[in-house]
């Protein structure tokens, strides 16, 4: 496999109107998701107040934890835009060690994530011990999943480039993981944000 | 392929995306770490620590938004700003409105003890 590996054709006017409708019609999904989160997040701030003695929002989450976690996505969401920025430069070698760095950093995130859910269940704080305990876990456990797919996603991806090097079907891939990525980093904002700080006070 | 991002409408532009990607992760980094110590240390309300990290959630999203998903308002973006902004409006409506009926009817549902009263004298004969 060697680097600089683009072969100088532009995209044909029919190939550019195709792959520009494919990344509106991702982001169109993409839209839908966000609306499926907001609709979580609503159920998740209606349940949050009253437990009828239940666990409480405070005092069950590790907050240094949980920062660790929102740091170690942030800089996975960076090193997946370093990949589109070496497959621009057309270095095979480069993106797949930023796609890399991108996985082992989700795959923490991940681990971190189900660690933190075990912990609770050990507790006898699961899913089932009050309304409040059910929305976080719905709500934290979606994104999760969300991650989890991003995950297998990016192992096809990085097959397909060690095959196939940097061809259009996948430069466009490459292009909807990157907002795929990008887009779960800032619902976690708002988990981080909404669920565990303000939850916290 | 070289410019294929910036061809598809992703990038705004061929160069200079490097960049964006540096500050957006700068800006993240410092907003997430100013949001997490204003709670940890808690020096202020409780009510005015929630509004200012509920403002540093907003300015991250739109940090984000910018520098890690380039949308602006160049014209290569245009049509997935205006279809965020819609989202954004439903997204608004959901929560809005959920938090509004929610809260509302848990003050119906809690009537003070004098009409409490008046409604067990007029309907039980208390």
């Amino acid at each position: 496999m060697t680097d600089h590996q683009h072969t100088d054709v532009t995209l044909s006017h029919e190939d550019r109107a195709a792959d520009s409708t494919t990344l509106f019609g991702f982001w169109t999904y993409l839209m839908t998701d966000l609306v499926l989160f907001a609709s979580l997040f609503a159920v998740f701030a209606v349940l949050r107040g009253p437990q009828f003695g239940g666990a409480s929002i405070q005092n069950i989450f590790s907050l240094p934890f949980v920062l660790f976690e929102t740091i170690v996505l942030l800089t996975s969401s960076f090193a997946c835009g370093l990949a589109l920025l070496a497959a621009r430069e057309g270095k095979v070698k480069g993106t797949i060690f930023w796609l890399c760095t991108t996985f082992v950093l989700g795959a923490l995130f991940v681990g971190m994530e189900v660690h933190e859910f075990a912990g609770l269940v050990a507790q006898g704080l699961g899913p089932s011990q009050s309304g409040f305990l059910s929305a976080y876990f719905t709500l934290v456990g979606t994104h999760g999943l969300h991650v989890t797919i991003g995950l297998l996603w990016l192992i096809v991806l990085i097959v397909a480039i060690l095959k196939r090097g940097f061809s259009r079907g996948n430069m466009r891939k490459l292009a909807l993981f990157a907002i795929f990525w990008h887009f779960l980093d800032i619902i976690w904002i708002f988990i981080f944000i909404i669920v565990y700080l303000t939850g916290s006070l | 392929m070289k410019n294929y991002f910036h061809e598809i409408g992703l990038w705004p532009s061929a160069d200079g995306i490097a960049r964006a990607y540096v500050i957006g992760f700068i800006l993240s980094l410092a907003l997430t770490l100013i949001a997490y110590e204003l709670v940890v240390q808690a020096t202020f309300t409780q009510q005015t620590i929630i509004i200012v990290v509920a403002l540093l959630a907003l300015v991250q999203f739109g940090v984000q938004v910018r520098f890690f998903l380039h949308l602006g308002g160049e014209r290569s973006s245009r049509e997935r700003l205006a279809i965020l902004g819609a989202a954004i409006l439903i997204v608004g409506i959901l929560i809005s409105g959920s938090l509004w009926i929610m809260f509302s009817l848990n003050s119906r549902m809690m009537p003070d003890s004098e009409q409490m009263q008046d409604y067990m004298n007029a309907q039980l004969g208390f």
